[in-house]
């Protein structure tokens, strides 16, 4: 289990990290978002005790990380790389090594792997011969091997197309069922909400957002209404508590209410003459709340 | 196998793999083999020189036989009996010059036409022809061959090569010098090379593994210390296979070349022996301290690197602190009791390429080369460290400020980790 408690850390006048708390269970996923520069790069090297804070501490099973714990540790950081002209085969097994692995324990495990994550080319290919999405795959694989406890990922979705993007979604499923606790950062909101049991969003190294991506959303309230009735736009925007109305492609009237509240007098009117193919009040989706949020200004 | 080992085992491996180290190991010896065999076809083509014709013009049966001993370096034209004859010859220039000698009552009259081809040679005429001379004044006055030799022996001088020093007059073996002098330049080019090459070696790995953010994967896997200390050791360890493949290449080019005529044209007189005594000495501590220490600070600046493209702007500054050292030792080569030189010989990073000089020229006593051997070592084991204390930051920093702004940023962030650990000790 992962408890990070108080975690603040900065540098000279810049607050990178403020009064972080969280907790990740063994087999629970935690996502990490917020803009460029929030703190989510800083918060990761902090786990990882490449750097240390200024307050607070990092706990990993009620002990503090040491070169020890390092061997239970799989990190993918944001930008790839790998040695390019080393064979992948080579490459995994160093990388398992530095993980207090032994070759004999990675070499025959290596094929399964390799099959899994359908990286095409052989293992005795230098990594420089391979297509970046496969070399990406590679460093996925070299994060995951040595079965980690602790794995964490800064962005591991960016640059994958939906395929691959999937495999490594059942790739962390895969661990998260070995009871790995999981920590990753994304952009890619549907990711998170696909993932995360809980999530947590940095503002200037602030968390705004923290909880289960459910709470998260319902605590913004179902102030978004999807509407398919007789009631025209112009008629909707007269509803108290209506700030504007849009239409989607499907035709659908698409309301953003004040309050939850605000739509049952909506409801009632629509429904009026009975049947209407929809009628659904949603709270607001993860990537509306984080451009909200991100784009608020700093009280 | 502790980490400290996968890491130096990696570098090794991989380094040694190479195509680049191959041409690294294979170049010097390409470029000794080359200037050998240049040497060697010069000093052949030297030998056997007698491009050049002359005629000898004489009724003395004796000077024609004195011209005809090949040795001489030049053909006679047997052909050629008259001055006419021999004045077209040269026109044609199928000779490049002619001797008209004549002796009379014991004197030689010659006189000798020539062309610039000839110009060389005229010492050698006049040795011949003046040795002959001799003879026939020998003759006359009716000495005995080895009154003749009692004449023209020349005076035996014992020289006595010294050395002034604290008000003593020590004696020294001329030749000893030479080797030492020799030994110095040697290790002062060999350093240099090596330390160009090795530093290179270092921060590329440094750097490329910082840029690629392989560089987070480790730091997250081992301590930076031992990785620090891994790839120095990985770097080392491939200057020592060079050198071992050196030593065995040039052991077995030895044994197998050394009674070979090339090698003795090439190195007849030199003592080889007295110069590998030389080279196991001070020079090799210096030089492998010297490599060692550009080496460590070549790590810590190519950790500054954010990208590969950088390296070469990053190593700039050991590049010209290695030019310095080198230029100081070449001016030390020839004026080794300069006071300045004395200064930058216990200056650290210069001491590798300047001691040898001043040890060579014996102007600095066995204490002062002790002096500067701890004083070398004691600096290499301190910048390590620091070296050490700034990696560990400066990996994490990736700024396109220029060298000075990253070392200030990775100090703060030493810093801020150094307050940062006494505050949690404290709590």
């Amino acid at each position: 289990m992962l408890e990070v408690k108080d975690l603040t850390k900065t540098f000279g006048s810049l607050t990178a990290v403020d009064d972080l708390n969280f907790t990740i269970k063994p087999g629970e996923i935690m996502g990490l978002i917020g803009q460029n520069g929030a703190g989510k790069t800083t918060t990761f090297r902090i786990i990882l005790n490449l750097l240390t804070p200024d307050r607070g501490h990092v706990l990993w099973n009620e002990g503090y990380l040491t070169t020890k714990t390092f061997n239970k540790i799989g990190y993918l950081p944001e930008e790839r790389g790998l040695y390019p002209k080393v064979s992948v085969e080579n490459q995994l097994l160093y990388f398992a090594q530095l993980r207090g692995k032994k070759k004999s324990e990675i070499k025959p495990l290596i094929d399964h792997w390799l099959e899994k994550f359908e990286v095409k080319g052989k293992k005795t290919d230098k990594v420089k011969t391979l297509s970046k999405g496969n070399q990406q795959k590679v460093q996925l694989i070299s994060t995951l091997i040595h079965q980690p406890e602790l794995i964490i990922l800064d962005e591991p979705f960016s640059g994958l197309d939906p395929v691959n993007a999937e495999l490594l979604e059942d790739g962390i499923r895969e661990a998260q069922a070995n009871g790995a606790s999981i920590i990753f950062s994304s952009h890619n909101m549907n990711n998170v909400e696909e993932l995360c049991n809980s999530l947590i969003m940095l503002k200037d190294g602030k968390p705004v957002l923290n909880g289960t991506v459910r709470d998260i959303r319902q605590q913004f309230g179902r102030t978004k209404l999807f509407l398919e009735s007789d009631l025209t736009p112009e008629e909707l925007r007269q509803f108290p508590g209506v700030q504007r109305v849009e239409k989607t492609n499907d035709g659908i009237d698409v309301a953003y209410l004040t309050e939850t509240e605000d739509g049952k007098a909506i409801f009632d009117a629509a429904t009026k003459n009975g049947y209407i193919p929809t009628f659904s009040q949603q709270p607001p989706t993860l990537e509306e709340i984080f451009k909200r949020l991100a784009g608020e200004k700093n009280e | 196998m502790s980490k400290y080992w996968v890491i130096t085992k990696e570098v090794y491996k991989k380094n040694v793999k190479s195509f680049g180290f191959a041409v690294m190991v294979l170049s010097p010896l390409l470029v000794f083999a080359f200037i050998a065999g240049l040497t060697y076809y010069f000093s052949q083509e030297e030998q056997q020189a007698p491009d050049v014709s002359i005629a000898v013009l004489t009724e003395n049966e004796s000077i024609n036989q004195i011209f005809s001993n090949e040795e001489w370096g030049f053909e006679i034209e047997k052909e050629i009996g008259t001055e006419t004859e021999a004045e077209e010859a040269l026109l044609d220039e199928s000779i490049s010059g002619y001797l008209v000698a004549e002796v009379e009552n014991g004197t030689i009259d010659a006189q000798l036409v020539y062309t610039d081809d000839m110009s060389e040679l005229l010492p050698i005429i006049q040795e011949a022809l003046s040795n002959y001379q001799t003879m026939v004044r020998a003759d006359q006055l009716a000495l005995a061959p080895e009154e003749v030799m009692a004449l023209s022996e020349p005076v035996m001088i014992d020289e006595q090569y010294v050395n002034v020093e604290e008000g003593s007059l020590t004696q020294e073996d001329f030749s000893d010098r030479m080797i030492q002098q020799g030994g110095a330049y040697f290790v002062s080019i060999a350093i240099m090379i090596f330390i160009m090459t090795y530093a290179g070696i270092i921060a590329e790995e440094v750097a490329s593994e910082k840029g690629t953010r392989i560089m987070e994967i480790i730091l997250s896997s081992a301590s930076a210390t031992n990785h620090f200390f891994g790839k120095l050791t990985g770097v080392m360890l491939i200057l020592l296979t060079q050198i071992a493949i050196y030593a065995v290449v040039g052991l077995g080019a030895w044994l197998y070349f050394k009674d070979a005529q090339i090698v003795q044209d090439l190195i007849g007189g030199v003592d080889v022996a007295a110069i590998f005594q030389e080279l196991m000495g001070y020079t090799l501590i210096f030089f492998i301290v010297g490599v060692l220490m550009y080496v460590v600070l070549a790590a810590f600046f190519g950790s500054l690197a954010t990208k590969m493209e950088d390296v070469n702007k990053a190593v700039t500054p050991i590049v010209f602190l290695a030019l310095t050292g080198f230029y100081v030792g070449i001016f030390a080569f020839t004026a080794p009791d300069n006071m300045f030189v004395a200064v930058f010989s216990y200056i650290p990073l210069f001491t590798p390429f300047v001691m040898p000089f001043r040890i060579a020229a014996e102007t600095v006593s066995t204490f002062g080369i002790w002096m500067s051997i701890i004083g070398t070592v004691g600096f290499a084991i301190v910048i390590s460290f620091i070296a050490l204390a700034f990696y560990r930051s400066n990996v994490l920093i990736y700024s396109d400020t220029n060298l000075l702004g990253t070392i200030k940023r990775s100090w703060s962030i030493m810093q801020s980790n150094k307050k940062a650990k006494k505050l949690n000790h404290s709590a």
